[in-house]
């Protein structure tokens, strides 16, 4: 196999820093196939890439050294619009990337540039709208396509101008689960075309392991491991130090595999061969399962009765009409914890809004701590009811984190020495405490988000709502945002959360509502919502590996579905002993 | 604020735009060619009926005007007392209809109430022609016509750009603002300063914001090639059509008329 790209001993540092990004990366990727690289967020992935076309060092100055060949040719000596038209880059920002009004004058953007003439302009733009499979949408505003759209639009763009290699960074970490399915289905589509070279940065091991040819990881600053990625997704102890999220099954696998009940070889990497092992395991020894293990660790949860939100009857439409909630009817008790969940446009932003006064419903009441929302300015509110929104960017206002902090506390009009007392505590409990005089917008996303989030909770407020905490972050970001969450939960903090990773569903929420087109379809305790499997699937909402696998062993005596892979793990092992 | 262009089509969106230009330039000769109220009305209602033929929302831009109504008083009140009535050709304006103030001290003139009529009757007829032309001219059109006038390609780009980000920034100031509220912000503010400095902390993130776009922007241009030279391809042409050829005479007759009539017939004056 050929190699295209080569990295010979690169390092490099941004201008005005002594630390390097990169550091000595020797490094091959092979032609026509697809590379995926992965490893925790600033650990320079997209400045591994970035060197790939030459904006760095050409766009963003600093110190690189070392040679890069990209088909045998040093790419030092071109400019980035040369390179560019061998080299494609999709950046995670798919709003940044496009410039036209419509979707045929965006993809023209680039063949354009290089005064190719009109009509091969034409049938580029055709045939890459077609492999993206936005066949149709030519005369489409760009400002109307949805998210996974967007992203496809920038990667139409890309390929107008016929690159040899396609680099996607991080293409699908802003998109709800349907643009991400879009990607995925665009990128399936590009490798099996067999003429590209393709890389991607990734975050999400479950989509990824079964289509890359070949992984790297990348962890502070060096690669750190190369090769097939079924080799590297069975060894968790190894994932676990590259801050990678491993696959839930083959979590599973590896707990059999250290009691010495599988072999290495045998860790499941999906859960159709999760399902087959398990199964080989029980028939082995005639085993079933004995069920009662999951009933006692069902979850004791510090509820009272007592509802601290009421929703009656709301309806709302919005100011063009459309009907955006439906007779929605919930009772939220103090100290629960729940997943909003559903498809985008279902309307769970929309009914989270209504639970801080944000919205007021057209019809029906929202009745907060006792509080009609339409009785009360949204200022008051906001000492109730925090709330999180999905981008940390938009709710940064201030120069240093201490002082973002300070704003809401200010806003309710608390003493000085009140202040200082909760900023402290709250940059204590958020571990923010050594950036607090750094500039919020000076730190990576996973502290952003933990900044939006602090800054509602020196409010300490009842009940708090997530919108999407853990989007974009890493593996170790989404860990270190859900014990957050679960320490103020247990502290006895009303937690709503909205959120599309069904995994962090099952591991931490106690109840789930499910929405779909404006009204509430399902509202129950998790164990119970997951086993409905049918009804889940008409809101699109895919259940989580686990409990999807432990429905499919119920014949062999599953009573209960495990939600986390700990309570299958422990459940099977309880059985195969027993 | 402004109407925004109508993306169904008229008669007038298949006209070339440098013909629709044409058509402004007359207009515009003819409205300043007349000062008598009565002839620029007659402009006005020729104006209004190609306003209800493209089924202009008229009540929008009336709405808009609205809040107008006391410069448009101010305006004729000022006109009738500043221009002395010897200043005017025809017998009727010289007269002076009633006098403010006593010993025949701030004589309010016809003419000078005719002139003040014009001008408003003139505001009336540009900005329903500018109106019309928003309406129904795509803005492809408009950076066309840049191109065809040499104005560098680097300049309809911005354009576009902006035009294209509008929408963006205008959800984003939306959702800094719930953001901000969710934190407690008063942003109704008090007095007169209030709502000013109640905007003031959107500022911050819409900049930084804004800064770290067009930073992605740069690079994502720089991606797709900008800047490789000093051209880029032409994708939209403009042509001439039997229609535009038409409408060209009509103008150029209706304009000659008009002059005609100003300076031929000596009509129109006040």
């Amino acid at each position: 196999m050929k190699n295209i790209i080569n990295y010979n001993n690169v390092s490099y540092s941004y201008p005005n820093a002594d630390e390097e990004v990169l550091k000595n990366i020797d490094l091959n990727i092979k032609e026509a196939k697809f590379t995926v690289i992965m490893g925790p967020t600033g650990a320079g992935k997209t400045t591994l890439v970035s060197c790939l076309n030459g904006l760095i060092p050409q766009l963003f100055e600093g110190k690189l050294t070392g040679e890069i060949t990209v088909a045998g040719q040093n790419i030092s000596n071109f400019r980035v619009q040369t390179l560019v038209k061998y080299i494609g880059l999709v950046l995670q920002d798919a709003e940044t990337q496009i410039f036209g009004r419509t979707v045929e004058e965006d993809t023209a953007f680039g063949p354009r540039n290089f005064s190719i003439p009109k009509e091969e302009i034409s049938n580029r733009v055709d045939e890459a709208l077609s492999r993206v499979r936005l066949d149709g949408y030519k005369k489409r505003n760009t400002g109307e396509l949805s998210g996974g759209e967007k992203q496809r639009l920038a990667i139409a763009g890309v390929l107008a101008m016929m690159p040899k290699i396609l680099v996607l960074d991080e293409p699908t970490s802003e998109l709800d689960p349907i643009g991400r399915m879009e990607i995925y289905t665009t990128i399936d589509d590009l490798r099996k075309e067999n003429r590209l070279t393709l890389i991607g940065i990734e975050h999400s091991s479950q989509e990824i392991i079964d289509k890359a040819d070949e992984l790297i990881v990348i962890n502070n600053c060096s690669v750190v491991w190369q090769g097939e990625p079924k080799l590297l997704f069975r060894d968790i102890e190894k994932l676990n130090s590259f801050c990678i999220k491993p696959i839930p099954v083959s979590i599973i696998g590896w707990s059999l595999y250290k009691k010495g009940l599988i072999e290495y070889d045998q860790i499941p990497l999906d859960i159709d061969e999760a399902e087959l092992i398990i199964r080989r395991l029980f028939t082995d020894r005639k085993a079933m399962f004995t069920g009662c293990s999951i009933d006692l660790m069902a979850s004791t949860t510090l509820t009272d009765d007592r509802p601290i939100l009421q929703i009656k009857d709301v309806d709302y439409h919005y100011s063009s009409g459309k009907l955006a909630l439906k007779k929605i009817n919930l009772d939220i008790n103090q100290g629960e914890f729940i997943a909003l969940i559903g498809q985008n446009g279902a309307g769970k932003t929309t009914l989270a809004k209504h639970l801080n006064g944000l919205l007021k419903p057209t019809a029906g009441q929202v009745i907060i701590n006792k509080k009609n929302s339409k009785d009360f300015e949204l200022a008051q509110l906001a000492k109730e009811v925090g709330y999180v929104f999905q981008n940390p960017d938009h709710q940064i206002f201030c120069v240093t984190v201490e002082k973002e902090i300070e704003y809401g506390l200010k806003n309710a009009g608390f003493s000085a020495q009140e202040i200082k007392e909760r900023t402290e505590r709250v940059l204590e409990l958020t571990s923010l405490t050594k950036f607090r005089n750094a500039h919020p917008f000076s730190l990576g996303k996973g502290e952003r988000q933990m900044i939006a989030v602090a800054s509602i909770l020196a409010i300490e407020p009842k009940i708090l709502v997530v919108d999407e905490p853990t989007t974009g972050l890493d593996w170790n970001g989404i860990n270190r945002m859900m014990e957050l969450i679960k320490t103020l939960h247990k502290n006895g903090t009303t937690i709503i959360m909205i959120t599309h990773d069904m995994d962090i569903v099952a591991k931490y929420a106690e109840r789930i509502i499910v929405m779909k087109a404006g009204q509430v379809l399902m509202d129950g305790r998790t164990r119970e919502v997951f086993s409905e499997f049918q009804q889940l699937k008409s809101a699109y909402v895919m259940p989580p590996q686990i409990p999807l696998l432990s429905l499919r062993l119920k014949d062999l005596g599953m009573k209960d579905i495990a939600l986390d892979e700990q309570e299958l793990t422990t459940a099977i092992l309880e059985s195969l002993e027993g | 604020m402004f109407l925004e262009y109508m993306s169904k089509e008229t008669y007038l969106h298949r006209l070339d735009i440098r013909t629709k230009i044409l058509g402004f330039v007359g207009i515009i000769i003819l409205v300043f060619l007349f000062n008598n109220p009565f002839y620029n009305l007659i402009i006005a209602i020729m104006i209004g009926v190609l306003a209800l033929s493209i089924k202009m929302p008229s009540q929008k831009v009336f709405d808009m005007l609205k809040p107008l109504l006391p410069c448009f008083i101010l305006i004729i009140v000022l006109t009738s007392i500043t221009y002395s009535a010897s200043s005017f050709k025809t017998e009727i304006s010289r007269r002076v209809l009633f006098h403010l103030l006593p010993n025949n001290g701030l004589g309010v003139s016809a003419g000078g109430f005719f002139i003040g009529c014009t001008l408003i009757v003139r505001i009336f007829i540009l900005i329903f022609i500018s109106t019309i032309f928003t309406l129904t001219t795509p803005i492809d059109d408009v950076l066309q016509f840049l191109h065809q006038i040499k104005v560098p390609y680097e300049i309809s780009l911005i354009i576009t750009t902006g035009i294209r980000f509008i929408p963006t920034m205008e959800r984003k100031k939306n959702l800094i603002f719930q953001a901000q509220q969710a934190r407690g912000a008063n942003l109704k503010g008090n007095g007169i300063t209030g709502p000013i400095r109640a905007y003031l902390p959107i500022m911050v993130p819409m900049i930084i914001n804004s800064i770290l776009m067009a930073n992605n922007l740069s690079i994502a241009m720089l991606n797709r090639g900008y800047g490789v030279s000093k051209t880029w391809t032409v994708l939209y042409e403009m042509k001439f059509t039997m229609k535009d050829y038409l409408v060209i005479t009509i103008i150029f007759l209706v304009t000659v008329l008009g002059i005609y009539v100003r300076y031929g017939l000596n009509k129109g004056i006040i």
